[in-house]
């Protein structure tokens, strides 16, 4: 490969994945697993910062324990990543508890990392947003006997609106949200940056919990639709 | 799962998995089913990096500064700091400098599952490189670290053998485990000492003379790696 990564654009990618089908899906891994080609998404905020480039070259650096690489990806990326856990948990004290552990974890996974085929910013993201939403099941766990409060604190939250101001126009993602009712990409977003499971959306939108779910799936598909197209 | 929702098969499946929607039986479920189809842990990956892109939009916060110092300690006490690098730069130089990479980078075709149950004392791993022309699964047999190895595709460069080698999390390097046979199962006792290091380490294949290293390091290339999984 003479190509640096990073230098293929959206709409290459999406040639590749045009289509639907299994063959498709097969296609965009043997890309993503042959080139690292630079997908859809694009983590813009680190970018002016860091390059991608920079990110992975502190990975792969951590992943032979150089400590100073570590400390040099914390200061690139904690910010984002604390806003990440904090956003999902929307607790200073637990936020704070997880992003130690999503640095630990980076620390020990560095070595797998290449092998997820992710770029380092989805990497890095992915492992905060699920460290952060094991916290909050573990929360809401210890305090299912107080369910009906859970769901007050799940009301609490910023609304879609206002998430929906600072929404960068240029991810396919929320373009292809944009086909969608807003209450579907709330839901999805409300999914994947909140934390609701099923029955949290059922109660917000007040429908039974089957229809949630046909309903949420349809989105998805949709979704993948757009995103494929 | 039964009714309309098998309209969307495992690509809705998948989404919700990464969404964290299933219920506990559903995901374990999914998670096992991960293990042996490729195809969905495309998929998995696909819709993590594409709902990544809403994190995007969720601004940046500063954490405490004693967080930072908290995370570094860590870090430093950690025995595996600062021991690996001879062997693991050669090898990162290639899978990340973009030379080799589409000859040689591993794939996603392991995936890291944390939060696998443990159900008992067995292991497996599939090793497989990037362009999927050389395949390895190694899985415990009779006894966990009885290590039956089978390349299930490609061979070695003419002249040259496959051997086998353990990272363990907190080695000082990659420790053989032996010469493959390229055509046939190969049986690998995992010696005592080793065994602490199999459940949480990586395998990978380098390619070596016949014989072997003859340094007790890899000398070839490294072609393919992967995690292993306890099962």
């Amino acid at each position: 490969m003479t190509r640096p990564p990073g230098v293929v654009t959206h709409p290459e990618v999406s040639r590749t994945v045009r289509g639907q089908g299994n063959v498709a899906v097969r296609e965009l891994f043997a890309v993503e697993a042959h080139g690292r080609i630079d997908s859809p998404p694009s983590h813009a905020s680190v970018g002016r910062m860091t390059s991608r480039d920079d990110i992975e070259h502190l990975i792969a650096r951590i992943a032979l324990r150089d400590q100073s690489a570590f400390s040099a990806l914390y200061d690139a990326t904690s910010k984002k990543l604390f806003g990440i856990c904090l956003h999902v948990l929307d607790h200073r004290g637990e936020a704070e508890e997880v992003l130690q552990e999503v640095y630990i974890r980076i620390w020990h996974k560095a070595d797998s990392y290449a092998v997820t085929g992710h770029s380092p910013m989805t990497w890095l993201i992915t492992i905060s947003r699920n460290l952060a939403i094991d916290k909050l099941r573990s929360r809401r766990a210890a305090m299912t006997t107080l369910d009906a409060e859970a769901v007050t604190i799940a009301d609490a939250r910023p609304g879609p609106e206002a998430s929906a101001i600072s929404r960068s126009e240029h991810s396919a993602m929320s373009a292809c949200l944009e086909e969608l009712d807003t209450d579907r990409a709330d839901a999805v977003r409300r999914a994947y940056l909140d934390g609701d499971t099923y029955k949290d959306l059922a109660h917000r939108y007040d429908v039974p919990l089957n229809t949630i779910r046909t309903w949420l799936r349809r989105s998805l598909m949709t979704l993948r639709d757009c995103l494929t197209r | 799962m039964t009714g309309p929702d098998d309209t969307y098969g495992d690509k809705a499946l998948a989404a919700e998995y990464v969404l964290r929607l299933l219920d506990p039986d559903a995901h374990r479920a999914f998670e096992a089913r991960l293990l042996d189809e490729p195809e969905l842990r495309a998929l998995v990956l696909d819709w993590e990096q594409q709902l990544a892109t809403l994190a995007e939009d969720i601004a940046e916060e500063t954490p405490p500064a004693h967080l930072r110092g908290a995370v570094l300690k860590t870090v430093a006490t950690d025995p595996a700091a600062a021991s690996r690098r001879g062997w693991f730069t050669g090898l990162w130089a290639r899978v990340l400098g973009g030379g080799l990479l589409a000859a040689v980078a591993i794939t996603l075709a392991v995936v890291v599952f944390d939060r696998l149950e443990e159900q008992g004392p067995s292991y497996r791993a599939d090793l497989i490189s990037a362009d999927q022309s050389i395949s390895l699964m190694v899985r415990s047999g009779e006894t966990a670290d009885a290590l039956q190895v089978e390349v299930a595709a490609g061979s070695p460069p003419d002249g040259r053998v496959f051997e086998l080698w353990l990272i363990a999390e907190d080695a000082a390097g990659p420790v053989s485990l032996g010469v493959l046979n390229a055509s046939a199962l190969t049986s690998i006792q995992v010696p005592e000492a080793l065994l602490a290091g199999l459940a949480t380490g990586t395998l990978a294949i380098s390619d070596e003379p016949p014989g072997g290293s003859p340094t007790g390091s890899p000398t070839g290339t490294v072609l393919a790696a992967g995690q292993v999984q306890k099962i």
